[in-house]
């Protein structure tokens, strides 16, 4: 019985593994901190796990769980890296498609996204993966209404990096 | 900016097939590692804290003590001390579980935030509570040893013929007070520092998520 709770576990974190390294290269600018969050999230998923019930789609769970863990569980290693150090892989751009000014706008923009607060960072988040501001709103534990409010906020925040 | 974020969003989108890709059994043996989160240390500096406060409970009702209490006529003051102590520790222990149980990762960021300040809360009342009992208790303690106490009765009459009555309890009381106030204010940093490490970012979270409520 256990051991196929693991197994079924497993299974659908590897197909759905994604999400959370999505989460961690938004969260941490090392590669040792993000296997850090990723094994945090894989821990506290797995503890969730029991409860997971079905009734929600499991990748739509996993927001949630990873989410969480990034924004109240996760301590930042005490060798935090101020500056950009562009070490996460989604952020990784190379230096060949450099010249291309709509990658280095790309560029810009991930750099602005990654000196938001932890929770701009997760409404971006949310956005990026195309959530409705209904799922943002469940997810975050605020209304529709701030939701939507505080997405302009981040937007006018992200402007403002952009253009100082 | 909208636009650029759509951008963003197509980008963001292709980049999956460049995230590191982890095997069934990288992710098998995750599970069975030990967490790092700061509930975890929650949890630990709480038991260290019951266990702590019922320890010096403890020590101070081996029977030798008790003997001293009666002989300084401070023996049912204290019983009565040690009796509510136990049932309101009692208490806050069975507070602190459920509490504890509450915490539950698959609820909105809000809510798991809100549930792991009320456990912190919860034990920082614990703490308080066995202050001001451990206060009261040094106020009797003190109270009994220069009223009944041998070497308590010496101090007194030695301090009366240097000068009178009044003067002597004034200095009494005000020694006293600086005692309590150091000790408490003392507690009171370790406590800040402590849980100003543990708790700092995700007050802030949780004061941001509130903060567009009102």
């Amino acid at each position: 019985m256990n051991k196929e709770l693991e197994h079924r576990f497993v299974t659908e974190l590897e197909n759905n593994q994604n999400i959370v390294h999505k989460v961690c290269s938004l969260y941490t600018n090392d590669r040792d901190s993000h296997n850090d969050l990723f094994q945090e999230i894989t821990i506290q998923l797995w503890k969730a796990y029991p409860k997971f019930r079905g009734d929600a789609k499991f990748s739509t769970w996993m927001y949630r769980v990873a989410l969480n863990t990034a924004i109240t569980l996760y301590r930042k290693s005490k060798k935090r890296i101020q500056t950009q150090d562009y070490d996460s892989v989604i952020f990784k751009i190379k230096t060949d498609e450099y010249d291309d000014t709509q990658e280095r706008q790309l560029k810009l923009m991930y750099n602005a996204v990654k000196q938001l607060g932890d929770i701009d960072k997760a409404l971006v988040f949310l956005y990026l993966e195309d959530k409705d501001y209904s799922e943002i709103s469940e997810t975050l534990g605020i209304t529709e209404v701030n939701a939507r409010v505080k997405m302009n906020r981040v937007k006018n925040k992200l402007r403002t990096i952009l253009n100082p | 900016m909208v636009d650029e974020l759509e951008l963003l969003k197509k980008d963001w989108q292709k980049k999956e097939a460049h995230l590191p890709k982890l095997s069934y059994d990288d992710i098998y043996k995750m599970i069975w590692k030990k967490s790092s989160s700061i509930v975890k240390w929650i949890f630990y500096i709480s038991i260290i804290e019951f266990v702590f406060w019922a320890g010096i409970n403890i020590i101070f009702s081996d029977p030798e003590s008790m003997q001293e209490l009666k002989a300084m006529h401070i023996y049912n003051a204290m019983m009565v001390l040690n009796f509510v102590n136990y049932g309101v520790i009692l208490y806050f222990i069975y507070q602190f579980y459920t509490n504890y149980k509450k915490i539950s990762f698959t609820d909105s960021s809000k809510k798991l935030m809100k549930t792991i300040l009320d456990v912190k809360k919860t034990v920082t009342h614990y703490v308080w509570f066995n202050l001001i009992i451990f206060t009261i208790t040094m106020v009797i303690s003190i109270y009994g040893v220069l009223i009944y106490g041998q070497e308590g009765k010496q101090i007194v009459e030695a301090a009366l013929q240097d000068s009178n009555e009044v003067t002597f309890w004034v200095m009494v009381a005000i020694v006293s007070i600086i005692f309590t106030a150091v000790l408490l204010l003392l507690i009171w940093l370790f406590y800040k520092l402590l849980y100003g490490i543990l708790l700092k970012r995700l007050k802030e979270n949780y004061n941001e998520l509130k903060k567009l409520e009102v």
